[in-house]
């Protein structure tokens, strides 16, 4: 595989140094150094997923760009991924493409958010992607550079500068890398991907239009209810709060065990925070997050955070001590982007 | 320092486009005008003033406004063939 001569313009440089500060001159990295890639290391990349270079990974409607697996492979040599990530990588970008995630609108936006991405699968503990301690931190390969191989992706092959076609107003650090797995070892319920409609021995990951995590502190409560209580206390006015756009919940291990020893299902979960983030016209108007004037009915109209239960897509991972979980808002609203999920397919 | 290591261009052009502008009126007299409201906060209320001053100034006989589905996508076909069939100008914009 992946014998067809490679259609990218190559330069000639002394050494790895020289490569390093090339990649910076022509403004081909998110300010971190690269690793140079060459002929060798593209190819085992292509070898890895078994794809031919021309192969079109994605298709970015409102850029009239076709990214092809040779420039995945390129940024992900550069991002510092292992070959053995590159089907990963491949299945994220498959998904920034899918039409139902509405690649311009998160990546243009002011909004500034950041592919968040989940890795479920036998593949997520093949690879070593992190889903314990430290969660969002630093510290694992494959979660600092699969994050990092798409957000260069984005960067180099789909033109989204900053400043140019990425118009965050703030951004946040997940722009550099935002890739978790769950923790399925663990967890005492269904998977995501599984949630999905995948089968548990798949793999797959989920792409999000996220905003930064939010962490959320409880250690009085030794009930499922008690703990989810200052979870929605925490969420109801969060993100673009009138959006409705879909939330990640992060439950990790302290808050895990106490929601399930209560029996509570992930349906359980999205239920009960759906009905606790409501917030009632008057707040959002009072708050100016809606325009208009307080009319009586407003006090006693209500709008969900969420448009629906199934819009917090709930992951177990996280350290196993500690009394923190995590909430993620996503960008916009639902009609705008949505998380996706595709299979990763192996070689 | 003899050249040792060959590294590869990790950007995309982009596929090019032909653009063909539809031809402008030489004047918007009498002309009905298509607004395409984004859905963000008050669009549709500057929309409307511009119309509104298009009507007062320049002659403008109506108006027609319309709401994309959302400010992060092209106006959907529905809309667009409305306005292609209704009006002889239209107005659209994104802004915060």
């Amino acid at each position: 595989m992946g014998s067809a001569n490679l259609q990218s313009k190559s330069y000639e440089v002394s050494d790895t140094s020289e490569a390093i500060e090339f990649y910076y001159d022509k403004g081909w990295t998110d300010g971190l150094p690269i690793v140079p890639p060459t002929e060798a290391s593209i190819r085992a990349m292509l070898d890895a997923a078994k794809l031919e270079p021309g192969q079109e990974i994605a298709f970015i409607e409102n850029r009239q760009v076709s990214v092809t697996a040779e420039k995945v492979a390129i940024n992900a040599v550069m991002a510092g991924c292992k070959p053995e990530y590159m089907p990963v990588v491949v299945a994220a970008v498959e998904a920034i493409g899918d039409p139902r995630y509405g690649y311009h609108g998160p990546a243009a936006s002011t909004g500034g958010s950041a592919v968040f991405m989940l890795v479920n699968g036998p593949m997520a503990r093949e690879l070593d992607i992190n889903c314990g301690d430290n969660l969002f931190g630093p510290g694992w390969r494959a979660n600092a550079t699969i994050g990092r191989a798409v957000r260069l992706i984005m960067r180099n092959a789909i033109g989204t500068l900053p400043g140019k076609l990425d118009r965050s107003t703030l951004g946040h650090p997940g722009k550099y890398t935002y890739c978790i797995a769950e923790n399925e070892a663990e967890s005492p319920w269904p998977p995501v991907h599984v949630e999905r409609g995948f089968r548990p021995e798949q793999n797959a990951v989920t792409v999000f239009a996220a905003l930064a995590p939010h962490q959320v502190s409880n250690q009085l409560s030794n009930t499922a209810a008690g703990v989810l209580t200052t979870m929605a206390d925490s969420m109801h006015i969060s993100g673009s709060v009138t959006g409705q756009p879909q939330y990640v919940v992060v439950l990790a291990g302290e808050h895990m065990r106490t929601i399930a020893s209560d029996g509570w299902s992930k349906a359980d979960v999205k239920q009960f925070l759906f009905e606790h983030t409501h917030n009632s016209i008057a707040h959002l108007k009072r708050t100016n997050r809606m325009p208009g004037a307080v009319l009586p009915e407003d006090e006693t109209t209500m709008r969900p955070l969420v448009q629906t239960p199934e819009d917090f897509i709930v992951i177990a991972a996280g350290g196993r001590a500690g009394v923190a979980s995590a909430f993620i808002p996503g960008w916009g609203g639902r009609s705008s982007s949505q998380s996706v999920t595709k299979e990763i397919r192996r070689p | 320092m003899d050249k040792q290591i060959r590294v590869f261009d990790p950007t995309t052009t982009p596929k090019e486009q032909a653009l063909c502008y539809a031809p402008r009126p030489t004047t918007l007299q009498g002309k009905k005008v298509g607004l395409v409201e984004n859905t963000k906060y008050n669009s549709d209320t500057l929309l409307l003033k511009i119309g509104k001053i298009l009507q007062e100034e320049y002659g403008v006989q109506g108006m027609l406004l319309r709401r994309k589905r959302n400010a992060g996508v092209p106006a959907h076909e529905e809309i667009i063939g409305e306005i292609k069939a209704e009006c002889d100008v239209v107005i659209a914009g994104v802004g915060d």
